[in-house]
């Protein structure tokens, strides 16, 4: 495809919500991400995996523009966000974001952590706010945790919350960043069904995760980093039964 | 102590040989406090009876109360200044803007580096001699002075305790704020600087107390402070134990009502301690409330 008929494709609407073209990003002098090329559809799960140091938290998180991109170019519904002019506070909303540390709020409760957003950024007044966050507690499964402290929930509780805080922005793709790699091995499960459920009901997600068995259930694709370049991205299924390169098959046999 | 230990050390020889050691430690501590406790509180009895003039003592009350109302209210003023302006001065200080923060870091290098006592001359003296327009307007420069020295001194010194409680929060609090949509200043009022704000209180609150103590330089530009009564009257009577017994009474009771302030701050500031203890005082200082994190 040429660079006239993508903007002509853009113009029309027929894009695909997240999309990554030519990305390239350093830290100093390393190439963290070469020439990276990636595009999560509207309720497409995108599951992104890969030997740590490829490159698949950074990749995410450009996503949002917490890193700043070198080269290339991320849009998202069309709409750069890498571009020096974009208006990143307004996009963010867009973007719900959670971390593997949490980095939940310390000083709010688990309802504030969740209302400070939308009252915050949208300016919503807080009766909609806590009872949009009450709905959204219930639906993680927490009730009767709204007034906990963070340090008073366990660490799958904590990352329920921060699950909830991002989905209180009402956002349009969900990145998780290894939100199961901090997490006691007995907690894992309640975050992937959180996530799961989310999956079910249409959530676009870009996912990086060390969880095979979640990435070939729920994934729809799954791409495959190694020394920050894609090498592989393919329906889950077919990665699974039949990786189509060498560095694909390579991390499966080691991983079983 | 040794019920402590008993549950977790198991029966190996090291283990016994561990609280042997401690056991003797303590003991050793004990003994060496004690008999400091005991010599000093010896010495202390034994000014008290054969030094201390009590008939002066009483006489000489109303000077130090006078002189204290004049500390009191000087510390007051360059203490809401100089916590409200450092404060300033320390978001200053870790601006993203180079210059603000470049500005910032020479006033407190400017302001930390160089003796107060030399601050206090700058401004008693110096301002008044280099007056551009005529004779200098205040008549009695000494109290606006001392306030401004010692402001001017303690912001350098809030700023750095602000620093480096907002250092002290992680950059994933900050990302995760950005992450919503917040601009920066949004983020900072709501997400950093209430979590900075419990990180900097012990530190501010030391610096305060190092205030309230300084002021007892101001006897050089002619502030009539606790410790210049002390010295008319140990001038005039050759008594110098009666006078500092004031001294020291009306330097504790302020620096320990400040301690008992600061803790009762630190504590409202702390989210992970559920009471209500020292709400009162939040409530009293308004503004400082509003940064105790609970809402």
């Amino acid at each position: 495809m040429t660079a006239s008929e993508r903007s002509a494709q853009r113009r029309a609407g027929d894009h695909a919500l997240v999309e990554f073209e030519g990305v390239e990003k350093y830290f100093g002098d390393v190439h963290v991400l070469k020439d990276v090329d990636l595009e999560v559809d509207r309720q497409e799960v995108a599951v992104v995996i890969g030997p740590s140091g490829s490159g698949k938290s950074t990749l995410l998180r450009c996503v949002n523009r917490l890193e700043e991109i070198q080269g290339g170019e991320v849009r998202l519904d069309g709409e750069s966000v890498s571009a020096p002019d974009a208006d990143i506070n307004r996009l963010r909303q867009r973007v719900g974001m959670v971390f593997q540390s949490f980095n939940l709020f310390p000083h709010m409760t688990a309802l504030e952590n969740i209302t400070i957003g939308p009252r915050e950024v949208r300016g919503v007044p807080a009766d909609e706010a806590r009872e949009r966050a009450q709905q959204l507690i219930r639906e993680v499964g927490l009730d009767g945790q709204a007034d906990s402290h963070p340090t008073e929930l366990s660490g799958g509780q904590q990352q329920r919350v921060a699950i909830a805080r991002a989905l209180a922005m009402d956002p349009d793709v969900m990145l998780f960043d290894e939100v199961t790699s901090a997490l006691d091995p007995e907690l894992v499960g309640e975050v992937l069904d959180v996530m799961r459920d989310l999956a079910d009901g249409g959530m676009t997600m870009l996912v990086v995760t060390h969880e095979m068995g979640f990435a070939r259930e729920v994934g729809d694709s799954i791409t495959l980093m190694a020394d920050g370049r894609v090498v592989e991205n393919t329906p889950a299924d077919s990665f699974f039964d039949q990786p189509s390169t060498e560095r694909g098959r390579e991390f499966l046999s080691r991983l079983l | 102590m040794s019920d402590a230990y008993e549950g977790t050390t198991e029966d190996t020889t090291a283990g016994t040989r561990g609280l042997a050691d401690d056991t003797v430690v303590r003991r050793i501590g004990e003994l060496a406090t004690g008999l400091f406790a005991m010599a000093v509180l010896g010495f202390l009895g034994w000014i008290l009876v054969t030094q201390v003039d009590y008939g002066l003592l009483v006489s000489v009350f109303d000077r130090f109360v006078e002189a204290f109302g004049l500390v009191l209210f000087i510390v007051i003023v360059s203490s809401v200044l100089s916590v409200s302006l450092g404060t300033l001065m320390g978001l200053a200080r870790i601006s993203a803007s180079p210059l603000t923060s470049r500005i910032a870091k020479g006033y407190v290098e400017f302001f930390r580096g160089t003796p107060l006592l030399f601050q206090l001359f700058v401004i008693f003296l110096g301002i008044p001699r280099a007056w551009p327009y005529g004779a200098f307007p205040v008549e009695d420069w000494r109290v606006p002075a001392a306030v401004l020295g010692l402001t001017l001194n303690h912001i350098a010194y809030v700023a750095e305790a602000t620093r480096g409680g907002v250092n002290a929060v992680g950059d994933g609090q900050l990302e995760a704020a950005r992450s919503l949509g917040m601009s920066r200043v949004q983020a900072m009022r709501k997400v950093v600087l209430p979590q900075a704000w419990r990180n900097a209180l012990p530190a501010i609150g030391n610096d305060q107390i190092i205030l309230v103590k300084d002021t007892s330089l101001l006897t050089v530009i002619a502030v009539p402070e606790l410790l210049s009564v002390f010295r008319n009257i140990n001038s005039n009577q050759f008594d110098p134990w009666t006078p500092l017994v004031w001294v020291c009474l009306f330097y504790l009771a302020m620096t320990v009502s400040l301690s008992l302030i600061v803790s009762l701050l630190e504590r409202r500031a702390d989210w992970e301690i559920d009471d209500d203890q020292g709400a009162w005082l939040g409530r009293l200082l308004g503004s400082f409330s509003s940064l105790g994190g609970r809402r």
